[in-house]
């Protein structure tokens, strides 16, 4: 079920937000990533529809930084990439609000949809 | 004409530093080691001819996308600017930082030199396979708005902004604060007192809500607002009043939100997918101890698509002496899904529910599917794990199964959520969610709204499983 009544969207700069950065809190959702992580699993949840490039990922992460959606957690180096030392980005628990938000304002475009009879006799 | 080394890690990662002198120095100096070290990580990965050129490819397209949008997003400092101009939206044009010339020549030199690779490796083909399946897919979605409603304005990579995007990248440019005149106002009301008249489930409550409404109007008790939200608050608390129906709500944003286009086949073929790596929400089927079926089900999704599914689980289950539906994690769906898989209850067709929806003015009876010969399950026990999570359709299969006293339902009682605001929408700001549709019980008269289904046995969600598999196992044994 899907509560469309109860979304709390803040209202700011990502909103409406833009699906890259969408994208990129969801990517966050279960660990911390750096940025080419962050990249590869965007990859994997759109099943390679979307591949942020450097310019897009990082104006992006600047944002969700300014507006706290993200925050930097350290600097360590990714044992499978060699050596490099690399900016970790996690959640905030505002960030995982409006990843949610987002999330199900999506979820309730389904719903019209259904309202709409395109997929008849649905009583969710 | 290139050897292989051209695109070699070392002479990309030169020509890319180059690039990146187009940005703005402070995107550079925050993010410039981290840009070339992404590119660096993809080069080493994606090897080979045409993995290299969808890499150059994809930054193409990144660059003739993100790169207006550090330009003309607004500084951190810096408030933002107030972009309603009598009405009308205006736009950013640049930011502090105008890119410096020399970084134009540097872009414009490395451009042409990168497009030419570009023909020169398509040239090359050969019997190399350029571009992977998906690359026509392959560049970042355009962000369907940005802050400073910024984003290339004509296309992208060659693809023309849809309008739907290019309407929505306008509409975030007006003031967050959306003020509203005696016009909009009165339109607003009018437009609420006519939805609810018309789409609310109660025809008797719908025309006293609705007429309550313009009756406040008349007395000018809206005079006084000129905020959105204080309307829409305002009219949602009336109509609460006169319907007792806390699910009428108006809403209101702020933010203009354009209409959005009806789904695509694409979008519903990706449901379809979605649906079919879900195994059609069917999430564990087994046989239990004392030979009892077991179904975990966490949806009811279209039998136009799961019906198969749905047949084959219950073929599976044929032989058992008893079935347990757990639905303690299902969100509801297809009323249709309901009538199908009830079907292999039942000996004959059975009538389940009315499903009534005001604005159709329409009542829709929904009956059992008949079950396929051979269906032993028709007279074999069945029992129903419900919890606070069971939703909808899954209430509607538990609250059917129990009025006709076919099941027995285990566990707590569900959620109570039967009938929902669909929403109407008055304009981009306000949208009215109407409850306009009912489902009736024929043995009740009524349905669970408001109250849930409540279970034959209530223990807590968790026991459910250990209670059923017991009161089956105790019922097979009595026989």
């Amino acid at each position: 079920m899907i509560d469309i009544l109860n979304i709390d969207m803040p209202k700011r700069k990502l909103d409406p937000l833009p699906s890259a950065a969408f994208h990129i809190l969801l990517s966050l959702a279960d660990e911390d990533l750096h940025g080419y992580a962050i990249m590869r699993q965007v990859e994997e949840q759109t099943e390679g529809r979307m591949r942020l490039g450097p310019g897009t990922l990082y104006s992006s992460i600047q944002t969700l930084l300014e507006e706290k959606l993200i925050q930097e957690v350290d600097r360590r180096a990714d044992a499978r990439l060699g050596d490099e030392r690399r900016r970790y980005y996690r959640l905030t628990a505002a960030g995982r609000k409006l990843a949610r938000a987002e999330a199900e304002r999506l979820a309730g475009l389904l719903r019209v949809a259904r309202a709409k009879k395109i997929l008849r006799g649905d009583h969710v | 004409m290139f050897e292989k080394g051209f695109l070699e890690k070392g002479f990309f990662e030169k020509i890319y530093a180059l690039l990146l002198r187009l940005y703005p120095a402070r995107f550079r100096d925050e993010y410039g080691e981290e840009a070339l070290q992404l590119l660096r990580d993809r080069s080493r990965d994606e090897k080979g001819w045409a993995r290299t050129l969808r890499l150059w490819m994809d930054l193409a397209g990144d660059l003739a996308f993100s790169l207006p949008r550090c330009y003309l997003r607004p500084a951190r400092a810096e408030a933002p600017a107030r972009l309603m101009t009598d009405g009308l939206p205006s736009f950013h044009v640049v930011g502090s930082e105008a890119p410096r010339p020399a970084a134009l020549l540097f872009g414009a030199v490395l451009s042409v030199v990168a497009l030419f690779a570009v023909l020169i490796l398509l040239n090359h083909a050969g019997s190399y396979r350029i571009l992977s399946s998906r690359s026509d897919a392959s560049q970042p979605e355009a962000p369907a708005t940005w802050p400073a409603g910024a984003g290339p304005a004509g296309t992208q990579t060659g693809r023309t902004r849809s309008p739907q995007r290019s309407a929505s990248a306008a509409a975030i440019l007006l003031d967050d604060r959306f003020r509203i005149d005696a016009q909009e106002r009165h339109r607003v009301i009018e437009a609420a007192a006519a939805d609810v008249d018309k789409y609310y489930v109660d025809s008797e409550i719908a025309k006293k809500t609705a007429d309550a409404l313009l009756e406040h109007e008349t007395k000018g008790d809206y005079d006084a607002v000129t905020d959105g939200q204080v309307l829409a608050d305002l009219l949602s608390q009336q109509m609460e009043h006169v319907s007792h129906d806390p699910q009428l709500i108006m809403t209101y944003q702020a933010v203009k939100e354009p209409e959005l286009p009806p789904p695509t086949e694409a979008d519903l073929a990706q449901m379809r997918v979605a649906l079919k790596r879900s195994n059609c929400r069917f999430e564990k089927v087994e046989i239990l101890p004392h030979n009892v079926g077991y179904v975990k089900l966490n949806g009811f999704p279209p039998p136009d698509e799961c019906g198969g599914t749905a047949r084959t689980v219950m073929a599976r289950l044929n032989n058992v002496d008893a079935l347990v539906f757990d639905l303690r994690d299902n969100r509801g769906g297809m009323a249709e899904m309901t009538a199908l898989l009830a079907g292999y209850l039942f000996r004959s067709r059975t009538h389940l529910n009315d499903f009534y929806d005001r604005g159709a003015n329409s009542t829709e009876e929904v009956w059992t599917q008949p079950a396929p010969k051979g269906n032993r399950l028709a007279d074999k026990p069945v029992y129903v794990l419900t919890s606070h999570e069971s939703f909808s359709a899954a209430e509607g299969f538990s609250y059917d199964l129990k009025m006709l006293k076919r099941a027995t339902l285990v566990g707590e009682t569900t959620s109570g959520r039967e009938h929902m605001g669909m929403p109407h929408r008055i304009d981009g700001h306000f949208v009215i969610r109407i409850p306009g549709m009912k489902v009736t019980n024929p043995i009740s008269g009524t349905n669970w709204e408001g109250k849930g289904v409540e279970p034959d046995v209530k223990v807590p969600a968790a026991d459910a499983l250990v209670t059923a598999q017991r009161m089956a196992g105790e019922k097979i044994a009595g026989k």
